[in-house]
């Protein structure tokens, strides 16, 4: 079957490959692909079609047709056409039954034909439609390409890169070529892909060549993504040239998928780049000078050419393919057969003009050439060769031609011209309805074999012109992708306070919190965490929350618009609460302003509210036009909270001066600066855990080593979950849990928080409304009558009818039961109601209650 | 969307550096009727043409700015920074 | 009330540590290195005020926003540049920052315009800062929290260049 050494092989006949095909050792050379070597070998069946389960062989050689798609080494759709032979590989057929040469499912191909047409499946099989299910396991296992272990992982490692190019060249042939000289003479940046491996030594002065590269498609502001097998390029050019070039185009006639039809630049490849002689006996087909120039380069290898159709001289009544074992044996040409293994057919050039379309480019029919044209190319792109349609000649083959035997438009997905007539009889009277209801260029190939002929098959069935038909949507990707190269490498930002591993070696439970890392709980039991807290002393790493300095002269005026309560009239060291709402209303976030001078206010966020709450203060700032500058220093800042009844003892003995911490030089809510294990810190006296409690925050870096000497202090750590039970217990609602987009102030139980006396904030509109009118709904406290905790969002039932939800319960030690959050009817809301709240499908007592359900004078905390 | 956007100061940044704020709305003054509350907190204008709108260079300088924008090209035809001392909205 | 709660130079030498200290233990020095603990101030207000001293490099965002980069004790610098009439706030700690010889490994982390640097920008899906020395480097600035993941996509990167070249 190999040739005797030909000039311009690109086998090294000295440097012999072994690889294992469907089961087969082969032995083929370097420089071989996997399909080559396969041919050589004698091997001609690659693959089984998509629905028939028709035996498939190699089609285009390039890369575009889904006739070689393989599974190499567990990789799934390899194209072996492409796939460069490589030691030890191990390729098998997708899609079969028992194996690629005798498949089980081809009996579909067989009896299938009456009861196959499109939309078969939906409209059968769809009652009883309980039985849908069972169904759809059978026929999805029935048709397809290749399977993926969903357990398996990346196959193998991919990346993405960033690239910059003054000119982008898509397309390598000889009008690409010359378009990246021409660019290159002008300056540097000039980059050329192609998709062929064999352009990868292309030496071009002042190019860079990329190949095997596919483009994939081409967004706004000039992105191209590049496939180079496992890496992505994502490509930003300031101009792109598209020389994508024309493809060849099948002729349709019946039996065009046999093993053993194929397209001209196919056998050119094999017999230039592999030295193979893809035939003994062949009749060629073709209606251009190029396709039937191929009939004396077969002779010139030792093929006899049985017969030349030119499809320009006679309009053939019968064109018909037959075989035996799926493979071709005969031509059957207007009553007369010829006896053949090959048949070389070409429908012509179609330009590639995908690319363009999608960059915005309009494709109309050319009249003249019979093909579709790009014209009317956008803002920085430009197309050049016969991608344009230069260089074409004029080709009008018969859309299909009349025999006996399926006919197929396009192979990808097995859709023959009686679809497409059934498809345009049940009035989908549409290229693009009937492209969906058919799936005709829906397949692999993308269109590039399959969309002319299908609309020229669609005009001849309508009688109408291919320009009034048009195209279907070009869309990317233009070629097949691999999935896991546009995953490319996993990167979720993980943001990790400067304590943070402190807590890992503490053996903490760590989980997401938004987008932090942070502690669960340090042990088994955070019941424990809550009573070190509640007895003795307790830290918890409050790193992340929110943290911005504003400063400058309209501070007092920015912080007095933003939020309903105020501000201006705080001393320097004083510490206020603080909610923020929009202008409708709601409720966004909260948390502390400590004024630190006249023009200069510390303000903390929720944890997961600081960009948001940042970006709102900046927009507003800038809506406003104030001189205030605000500057999140979240990161910069680690923060503690140091809470118990130990903790001004504990605090006392890491600072110079014990005094600076007593009771009545630093009383709740004030703010100072300590010094405080050597490090400068801004001490807040804040109580959101309900126990005498001292929030820290220092420079990030010093994050380990103040948290150690605050442990070396005998604080226990404790983690988020102890924490959201103490907040319970104080009745302190978290943003976003307790409160969601239809809360507000009044219906949260802080109408003492709002001063509607003020000239203007953000929400008074709202919230002068709100203050007027009965809320339908209010936010209150719940113990439960029973040792049963409700899930958050737990239903409320009042006689029988849904009346609320639960937002927050804890068991809690310190109040002797279940307690939480629920939002009621503001009729059922007064302290003692009881209601019921549904837990595992049963009702549960509870009742209702107001204000915090420890220490509810705040004493302890204010101690 | 991947259209390119100019910073005032970074210059043209991919869109997805910017975080978008919507179109430049009016915030009423005085006491607004309910009507007039809820028109400006939740209606837009939702033009298929130029509008005005509020965008930031977050993944950026940070800066916030304006910027006459065709919604339906995607064509920024303007950047234009908020005048200090002048409220914008 | 004084800001020094943001500088570090102002802790007891020992207590400051580095936030990128575990991403980068073992990693090779001629690759990345480790610049958390150099000085970075943060300048708002009226940049044009600021004259940086030598060795000090300003990277301008906007006329209201930059950042100085200095060898000195950044809180004297804060000091110095509030004097001159723009505020500055230490912002050391805010940044782990992280130095990389390899343009590509900017490349596969970036999609930024390299020749656009000193700049603000992506850098693995956050926002960073970009700075390039004299010696070819890049140096990248990210907000501490992240420090440590963006070591570790630096380093996958790294690790990347040996499989996809």
């Amino acid at each position: 079957m190999r040739l005797d050494p030909r000039p311009g092989e690109r086998i090294d006949r000295g440097n012999a490959v072994s690889f294992t095909f469907a089961g087969w050792k082969i032995t083929g050379f370097e420089g071989d692909t996997i399909a080559s070597a396969a041919f050589a070998a004698g091997k001609r069946v690659f693959s089984r079609s998509f629905k028939y389960h028709r035996p498939r062989g190699l089609l285009c050689c390039s890369g575009h047709c889904p006739n070689c798609q393989m599974t190499v080494d567990g990789v799934p759709n390899v194209r072996v056409c492409t796939e460069p032979i490589r030691e030890g590989a191990v390729v098998e057929g997708q899609n079969v039954r028992w194996s690629l040469d005798f498949d089980f499912m081809s009996v579909t191909d067989k009896i299938g034909g009456p009861f196959t047409p499109v939309g078969f499946y939906y409209r059968t099989f769809i009652r009883p439609r309980a039985l849908w299910p069972l169904y759809e396991k059978f026929l999805r296992g029935a048709a397809g390409l290749g399977t993926l272990d969903p357990h398996a992982g990346h196959s193998r490692r991919y990346d993405s890169e960033h690239r910059r190019a003054r000119v982008l060249v898509v397309g390598g042939g000889e009008a690409g070529r010359t378009a990246a000289l021409a660019a290159a003479k002008a300056g540097h940046g000039v980059v050329l892909v192609d998709e062929d491996a064999r352009n990868a030594d292309l030496a071009l002065a002042g190019v860079e060549v990329l190949a095997p590269g596919r483009a994939l498609g081409i967004w706004e502001g000039g992105l191209v993504p590049v496939d180079a097998g496992t890496t992505l390029y994502r490509f930003r050019a300031e101009k792109i040239v598209v020389a994508t070039g024309a493809t060849e185009q099948p002729v349709v006639f019946p039996g065009n998928d046999l093993v053993g039809v194929m397209l001209p630049d196919g056998v050119r490849r094999l017999v230039r780049d592999y030295s193979i002689r893809p035939g003994e006996r062949a009749i060629v087909v073709g209606a251009d000078d190029e396709t039937l120039s191929i009939a004396t380069e077969l002779e010139d290898i030792g093929t006899e050419v049985v017969k030349v159709v030119d499809l320009r001289e006679a309009r053939p009544r019968e064109l018909v393919a037959q075989g035996g074992k799926g493979r071709v044996r005969r031509l059957v040409l207007d009553g007369e057969s010829f006896g053949c293994d090959l048949v070389v057919a070409s429908g012509g050039r179609q330009p590639a003009y995908s690319l363009l379309a999608q960059a915005g480019a309009r494709v109309e029919y050319d009249d003249a050439l019979g093909v579709f044209v790009p014209t009317e190319l956008p803002d920085g792109v430009e197309a050049v060769g016969s991608v344009t349609g230069e260089g074409l000649s004029k080709i009008a083959p018969e859309p299909a031609y009349p025999g006996k035997g399926k006919c197929f438009v396009c192979i990808c997905e097995d859709v023959t011209t009686k679809d497409m007539r059934r498809a345009i009889g049940e009035g989908f009277d549409s290229i693009e309805l009937a492209k969906r209801y058919t799936t005709a260029t829906m397949g692999p190939c993308q269109g590039k074999l399959c969309q002319l002929p299908s609309v020229r098959v669609y005009a001849q069935e309508t009688r109408m012109y291919e320009s009034a038909i048009g195209t279907t949507t070009a869309r990317p990707p233009w070629a097949p992708v691999e999935l896991g190269l546009l995953a490319g490498r996993e990167l979720t930002p993980a943001r990790r306070g400067s304590i943070h591993w402190r807590h890992e070696e503490a053996g903490a439970t760590i989980q997401w919190a938004g987008p932090w890392k942070r502690p669960y709980a340090y042990g088994e039991k955070p019941e424990d965490e809550v009573r070190a807290v509640h007895e003795s002393l307790g830290v918890i790493d409050v790193s992340t929350l929110g943290k911005l300095l504003v400063e400058g002269p309209d501070t007092v005026s920015l912080l007095e618009r933003l939020y309903p309560n105020r501000f201006g009239d705080m001393k320097p060291g004083r510490i206020r609460y603080g909610v923020l709402t929009s202008d409708g209303g709601r409720i966004m976030d909260d948390g502390t302003i400590a004024r630190l001078a006249d023009d200069l206010y510390y303000v903390t966020t929720t944890s997961t509210g600081a960009d948001a709450v940042t970006a709102w203060f900046e927009w507003w700032n800038a809506v406003w036009g104030y001189e205030a500058e605000i500057v999140n220093v979240t990161g910069a800042l680690a923060a503690v909270n140091l809470a118990g009844p130990k903790a001004r003892e504990a605090l006392g003995r890491l600072v110079e001066d014990p005094d600076d911490v007593a009771a009545d030089a630093f009383k709740y809510l004030d703010a100072k600066h300590l010094e405080v294990a050597g490090v400068p810190t801004l001490a807040l006296r804040i109580g959101f855990v309900g126990e005498l409690g001292y929030e820290l925050h220092f420079p990030s870096p010093a994050g380990e080593h103040l948290w150690d000497a605050l442990v070396a202090e005998g604080a226990r750590p404790f983690g988020l979950e102890p924490q959201r039970v103490l907040r319970l217990e104080k009745g302190h609602i978290i943003v976003g849990q307790d409160t969601d987009s239809e809360s507000n102030l009044y219906s949260s139980g802080m109408s003492w928080l709002p001063k509607l006396d003020k000239d203007d904030f953000v929400g008074k509109f709202a919230l002068e409304h709100f203050a007027q009118r009965d809320e339908k709904e209010k936010l209150v406290g719940f113990t439960m009558e029973e040792n049963v905790v409700p899930a958050e969002g737990a239903q409320i039932v009042i006689e029988g009818m849904p009346a609320g939800r639960v937002t927050s319960a804890r068991p809690s030690e310190a109040a002797g039961s279940i307690i939480g959050l629920a939002w009621v009817p503001t009729d059922r809301s007064q302290p003692g109601t009881r209601v019921e709240i549904v837990i595992d499908r049963m009702r549960r007592g509870a009742k209702i209650t107001h204000g915090a359900f420890y220490d509810p004078s705040g004493e302890r905390m204010r101690s | 969307m991947s259209f390119l956007l100019a910073c005032p100061f970074c210059g043209p940044r991919p869109v997805d550096e910017y975080a978008y704020f919507g179109e430049v709305t009016t915030r009423p003054t005085g006491t607004p009727t309910l009507r007039e509350l809820t028109d400006y907190v939740y209606f837009r204008d939702n033009v298929a043409g130029v509008q005005r709108e509020w965008w930031q260079h977050r993944t950026g300088c940070g800066e916030w700015f304006l910027a006459e924008r065709d919604t339906r090209t995607n064509e920024v035809l303007e950047v234009i920074l908020p005048d200090p001392r002048k409220p914008a909205a | 009330m004084s800001l020094t709660f943001l500088s570090p130079s102002r802790c007891a030498e020992e207590a400051v540590t580095s936030p990128l200290r575990r991403a980068l233990e073992g990693a090779d020095p001629e690759a990345v290195r480790d610049l958390s603990l150099e000085g970075v101030v943060e300048i708002r207000g009226t940049l044009g005020v600021v004259v940086p001293a030598a060795g000090e490099e300003l990277l301008r965002l906007s006329p209201r926003r930059g950042f100085l980069f200095t060898a000195d004790d950044p809180a004297g610098v804060v000091e110095r540049v509030r004097a001159s009439g723009a505020l500055a706030y230490d912002a050391t700690g805010a940044y782990a920052g992280i130095a990389i010889a390899s343009e590509q490994v900017l490349r596969r982390l970036t999609d930024l315009d390299l020749e656009q640097i000193p700049t603000a920008g992506p850098f693995a899906h956050v926002t960073a800062l970009f700075r390039r020395g004299a010696d070819g480097w890049f140096r990248v600035y990210v907000h501490q929290e992240l420090g440590h993941y963006v070591a570790e996509a630096v380093l996958d990167a790294l690790a990347g260049l040996e499989t996809n070249a």
